[in-house]
């Protein structure tokens, strides 16, 4: 439960933020600024997951000594800084899914009077839908998997289901972690194995639904049935 | 139509040079000429099209008449959307939305004109009637518009302008990708309509020209060098100088 919670409050973070920058970049930005801030996407990208558990960890730290004396690692933490983690993903499948579409669609509806954002939000979102999806799900998958950030930023190995997004919680990455280094009988390795089973079949589960998705989506709204 | 001393340019190269031109309503003007003459480039310049690639830069003066009323239409006078939908554009190839038939027809008069949902299917049947494919399509409306053949796209794109009610159709080799029949089809449907719009449209084919237009431009390196009226397009010498031109 704990892993469902974090991935949903995770992808709600990311996917409008990433969205929304991935838009940007493909659509409104010009010239050095947009130089600017693909590095720096490119860079967020590069960062290890581990480092980014430690900028959870230290951003609690610091808010420790300064804001808010109470704070302590949460779901909400790690939630935050898995999103951070994916959000490079997003930003660039979307900036990719966009700007891969025939420049005749963007002109299509801007030549029939759509205001610039009736024009992304009606006709190429929906054409780019695939790609999108495609980052969506790579994002999704990886904030499912990940264990060097919740390590550093909630996550704990028994506290039953989160009581709120301020609380720590138990994650299926972690729980597996732990029982595989810390297993002190045959009985608690095999909940170690399947845990990982479990993992591994929401994981298969997630894709497989995105690959139906995909194949539906991409029936739909394929770019290449769009212009003869 | 008035324009005047219009420049247009892409990343500082230069493209249209000083045009003046005048197009009345109700008339089909043709702009010829040989490729990379700048046409298309002047036919985006009614509508402001050229401002969607990088780095354009226009200068001059475009004056339309539009619900009685002069707009300079660089001088910001009408904003962007309404101006488009009012100076409606058929492109060479057919730019269809995505969707079915009828998708690509609602949903321009949905978002544009904003008309309410019950008025929609009515708007809808009118313009394919107007764009003479409605006896062809009615039994399909809600099939992929992509699975239509190429004449009947364009004619599809033509009907979608026809559904925002414009006052000016700029049209871009509308028969370029189209067989002889197809050409021919859409060459009836710009006869009927040439009565109610002004339409400025852009083509390689002289013979074309000689059955539609009623005024045509010819354009070399980016400057207008010839204009003919309706008469002199049919005159036998004309012929020889619009092939000198053009090839």
């Amino acid at each position: 439960m704990g892993t469902v919670v974090l991935v949903l409050l995770s992808s709600l973070l990311a996917i409008p933020l990433g969205l929304a920058s991935g838009i940007y970049l493909a659509h409104y930005a010009t010239g050095s600024w947009k130089k600017w801030f693909s590095l720096a996407v490119e860079l967020l990208a590069g960062i290890p997951s581990i480092f980014m558990g430690l900028f959870g960890f230290a951003l609690i730290l610091f808010l420790r000594k300064t804001l808010a004396p109470q704070a302590n690692t949460c779901l909400l933490l790690s939630a935050g800084c898995l999103a951070l983690l994916v959000l490079p993903y997003l930003i660039l499948m979307t900036q990719t899914a966009l700007e891969a579409l025939p420049h005749e669609l963007r002109l299509a509806g801007l030549s029939l009077g759509f205001t610039s954002w009736q024009n992304i939000v009606r006709v190429l979102l929906p054409a780019a839908g695939r790609g999108i999806l495609s980052g969506v799900i790579l994002a999704v998958g990886r904030a499912a998997e990940d264990t060097a950030v919740i390590l550093l930023t909630g996550v704990v190995a028994n506290s039953g289901l989160p009581s709120g997004i301020l609380s720590k919680y138990e994650a299926l990455p972690f729980h597996i972690f732990f029982l595989a280094s810390e297993a002190r009988s045959d009985v608690e390795l095999a909940q170690g194995f399947g845990a990982a089973l479990i993992l591994l079949m929401l994981t298969a589960a997630l894709f497989v639904g995105a690959y139906y998705l995909k194949s539906t989506f991409g029936k739909a709204w394929n770019p290449k049935n769009l212009l003869i | 139509m008035l324009v005047e001393s219009l420049h247009v340019g892409f990343a500082g190269r230069e493209v249209l040079h000083n045009l003046s031109a005048e197009f009345y309503r109700g008339q089909l003007a043709v702009i010829l000429g040989r490729s990379g003459s700048g046409k298309t480039t002047f036919l985006r310049a009614f509508n402001r099209l050229n401002e969607c690639f990088p780095r354009s830069e226009t200068r001059g003066s475009l004056k339309l008449k539009l619900r009685g009323e002069w707009r300079d239409i660089y001088q910001n006078e009408m904003p962007l959307p309404e101006l488009r939908h009012r100076v409606g554009m058929v492109f060479q190839t057919p730019h269809l939305l995505p969707g079915s038939i009828a998708d690509n027809l609602a949903l321009p008069v949905k978002l544009v004109l904003g008309l309410p949902r019950r008025d929609i299917p009515s708007r809808v049947e009118w313009a394919l009637e107007e764009a003479h494919l409605w006896e062809e399509v009615k039994d399909r409306l809600e099939a992929p518009a992509h699975t239509l053949s190429g004449g009947q796209q364009q004619r599809l794109c033509l009907a979608r302008l026809l559904a925002l009610d414009p006052e000016i159709l700029l049209l871009d080799e509308p028969t370029a990708s189209l067989d002889f029949r197809a050409s021919l089809k859409v060459e009836e449907l710009l006869l009927t309509l040439k009565e109610r719009y002004t339409i400025i449209a852009v083509s390689h084919s002289l013979s074309q020209a000689r059955r539609l237009a009623d005024e045509a431009l010819i354009l070399r390196d980016g400057s207008i060098v010839q204009r003919f009226s309706r008469e002199d397009l049919q005159a036998p010498d004309t012929l020889q100088v619009l092939l000198e031109e053009m090839f």
